[in-house]
């Protein structure tokens, strides 16, 4: 009798909890979920579990071996020269980045007309896939017959041409330089939203008390842009960790090791070499180097607001 | 019908749908062909220009001649050195779809797909064809892992060629007769003279990183054949390795002679530049012919060839072979290919064609033109071979993929001396597992 009461009390739990609204919810979730879990968490575990591998050349093999693919890309002089690669990358294309669309911003806040026509003019760059954009960039970067120094010589400044991604000093400036302007039209997108996000009032309020356009920026809208830099900032860093189309088409890594950076190392091993473990473990600490970038953003955007309800 | 029902239903019917398309697709993909219902030979290669493409049509005419009721469908994909195909093929291998022959560079390349027990061993080939008495030893060594035969050779392209402008050479005073330019310091003289009669030009013209590395190669052959055979067995472990050391200060000196941008132009611009009078010396293998041919250049007199300063009784060896994967569709016409492939009429029919020469000492000499009379009487009489480890047979690819990166770092300024040395070193002492040949050159 009273097994009974507990089952239809239960029963009736359940009815309640599962309406048909939510059938139907939980039906067109379903799908999605396994498709994320299988190709994304799945391959994240797989990846690492590959990495502690004695996974050697083209037939798979699981035998746990121990962390020496780890301890091996520690002492491997060709591992911390693209680990330094990807941080100068990060120190020159992030800042760069920010700096070229905030500015790009400002401009088209002017009130200037035909703003659309610039925005767009600005954002085409980003539009292009990034193997085009190698190529294009190979091209006018070419010492030879390319664009630029073909263009500096024309107008009599042949002595500024130079070997642009060809000199080992300064290939990942030149490599920056091809990402900024790649990037830049975006970023300034994303400033321009924060801009005109900022309350009318403020601007007023810094006019009436007398402040110049130049005090009005610095002092009133650039410190009211702090959420879009931190987005900016996340989206440019986790892209210059993995960055890899428009670099293995433009220089292949080269001159030498120059532009070689962690994912373009991470595939000679593999695809050149059949070193699958020792790949694997180049991936997993890309993966953390990116998580230490997106768990604290993800924490100060979700994690934040919840506090805030609360 | 009330709207929650509805909403369902569809969703219902949609993973119905999905799930019954997904489950055809699959039976589609993974169903066995009907059995013995074609007679066809496939093949991959990743010839496509011009000329290469003509002579492997004209090795697939002979087996037509010889088979002509089989189908063959050639599936060339371009891309130099199989840059493209070898990872479709890996993918096709690994997923059970092997074609019946593809192409690759004979030695180390093929290794992994043996260790993966993705070859069938072709011993039977190699003895009732009598292959032993018309191939050279090491040839013969680059075509077998652990003692079996798991490949035959298509062809030999010649690495160790210095290409010179004839009518340059000439016009200097006192002209320099090539056939004495046997050592570096009379190589490097001849340099220093071209470049001090024409101001502006550079004496070398070379190109991209692999073409760098493809010099290195020769330079340290030049060292003796003793000091390639243990590089290439891995065995220089040090740095300081006196003839590692001695390679490098040549190239270092070689350096100074070349064109600015020889990292960004392709092998082929960098002999157009010695064709159009630019240069004097070009080192390349002896694909480069083929521009010389086209540019309507005339050997013995406009340009020709000596072996590489301290090679000159050596013969640098690019092979180009097919094989027997396992478990292909149709392993009669594989082994029937691979016959051909290897047969004297196969060689003779692709490689005056190809510009690179017959893989057999019993070549038709006829059919080739001056060059190739030069290289075949080397080929001949030589007292040595080396396999090259650039083009994938000589080394491992965990040390020879690496090893282009690190003589760039080193022709672009990235790196001294003393370091690529190490660099060089290392690379051999790190992937020491991947060595699994022991090769005897001598």
């Amino acid at each position: 009798m009273n097994i009974k009461k507990i089952t239809t009390r239960f029963k009736k739990k359940i009815k309640k909890i599962i309406t048909r609204d939510k059938i139907s919810t939980i039906l067109f979730l379903i799908i999605p979920i396994v498709f994320v879990i299988i190709f994304i968490y799945i391959c994240i575990i797989w990846n690492i579990v590959v990495s502690l591998s004695d996974w050697e050349g083209l037939r798979p093999s699981y035998n746990f071996k121990d962390f020496g693919q780890y301890i091996k890309l520690f002492t491997n002089k060709i591992f911390l020269t693209s680990l330094w690669n990807n941080i100068v990358l990060i120190l020159i294309f992030v800042p760069g980045s920010l700096a070229m669309g905030l500015f790009l911003a400002i401009l088209l806040d002017q009130k200037v007309r035909r703003e659309n026509v610039f925005k767009l003019i600005y954002l085409f760059p980003f539009t292009l896939s990034f193997v085009v954009t190698g190529f294009l960039w190979r091209w006018m970067y070419n010492i030879r017959v390319g664009v630029l120094n073909t263009l500096l010589e024309s107008i009599g400044l042949g002595f500024l041409s130079n070997k642009w991604v060809q000199d080992v000093d300064f290939a990942m400036f030149w490599v920056c330089v091809v990402l900024i302007w790649q990037y830049s039209g975006y970023m300034m997108l994303i400033f321009l939203a924060g801009i005109r996000s900022i309350p009318e009032s403020h601007i007023m309020a810094a006019a009436v008390d007398g402040a110049s356009s130049f005090q009005t920026y610095y002092r009133v809208i650039i410190p009211q842009l702090k959420a879009p830099i931190f987005t900016g900032f996340v989206i440019l860093v986790v892209f210059a960790l993995k960055a890899f189309d428009l670099i293995f088409i433009l220089t292949g890594g080269g001159p030498g090791y120059a532009t070689e950076i962690l994912p373009i190392t991470m595939y000679k091993e593999v695809f050149n070499k059949k070193h699958f473990a020792y790949g694997s473990a180049i991936a997993t600490v890309l993966f953390l180097l990116i998580m230490i970038i997106v768990i604290p953003y993800l924490y100060s955007t979700y994690g934040g607001k919840k506090n805030e309800r609360n | 019908m009330e709207p929650k029902k509805q909403t369902i239903i569809i969703v219902l019917v949609a993973v119905l749908v999905t799930a019954g398309i997904a489950v055809g697709v699959t039976y589609v993909l993974v169903a066995p062909p009907p059995e013995g219902a074609t007679d066809e030979l496939e093949i991959y290669h990743w010839w496509t220009s011009g000329g290469e493409a003509a002579a492997v049509g004209a090795l697939v005419d002979v087996f037509k001649d010889l088979y002509p009721t089989t189908i063959v469908k050639q599936r060339a994909i371009s891309g130099g050195s199989g840059i493209t195909m070898i990872p479709i093929i890996t993918a096709l291998i690994l997923a059970g779809e092997a074609p019946d022959a593809f192409q690759m560079h004979a030695g180390y390349e093929g290794i992994e797909y043996f260790k993966a027990d993705l070859l069938d061993d072709i011993n039977d080939i190699w003895t009732d064809n009598n292959l032993e008495t018309v191939i050279p030893d090491v040839v013969q060594s680059m075509c077998q892992f652990d003692g079996d035969y798991y490949m035959v050779p298509v062809n030999i392209h010649r690495s160790n060629v210095v290409w010179y402008n004839l009518k340059e050479l000439e016009a200097l005073t006192p002209a320099i007769d090539p056939k004495t330019l046997t050592n570096w310091t009379a190589f490097f003289d001849a340099c220093i003279a071209f470049e001090a009669e024409n101001p502006g030009k550079d004496a070398i013209s070379l190109g991209q990183a692999w073409t760098q590395a493809h010099l290195f190669e020769q330079i340290l052959a030049g060292e003796g054949i003793a000091v390639y055979e243990d590089w290439i067995n891995g065995d220089i472990i040090s740095g300081t390795d006196p003839d590692l050391l001695a390679a490098l200060t040549i190239l270092e000196t070689f350096m100074t002679y070349t064109n600015d941008d020889f990292n960004t132009i392709t092998w082929n611009d960098a002999t157009d530049l010695l064709i159009q009078n630019n240069s004097i010396f070009n080192v390349m293998g002896d694909w480069a012919n083929g521009e010389f041919l086209l540019a309507n250049s005339v050997y013995d007199d406009d340009y020709g060839t000596i072996a590489v300063p301290g090679t000159g009784d050596m013969y640098g060896l690019v092979v180009d072979a097919f094989q027997h994967p396992a478990g292909v569709a149709h392993p009669k016409n594989s082994d029937r290919w691979l016959e051909v492939v290897a047969s004297k009429e196969g060689q003779d029919a692709f490689n005056p064609l190809k510009g690179s020469i017959s893989a057999r000492t019993d070549s038709n000499l006829a059919l080739y033109g001056p060059y190739h009379e030069w290289t075949i009487d080397d080929f001949n009489s030589v007292a040595y071979m080396f396999p090259s480890v650039v083009h994938g047979s000589g080394a491992p690819q965990s040390f020879s993929s690496e090893l282009s990166s690190v003589i760039n770092a080193f022709c672009t300024g990235g790196a001294t001396k003393a370091e690529t040395a190490i660099a060089i070193a290392a690379l051999a002492s790190e992937n020491a597992a991947d060595f699994t040949t022991v090769w005897s050159l001598d």
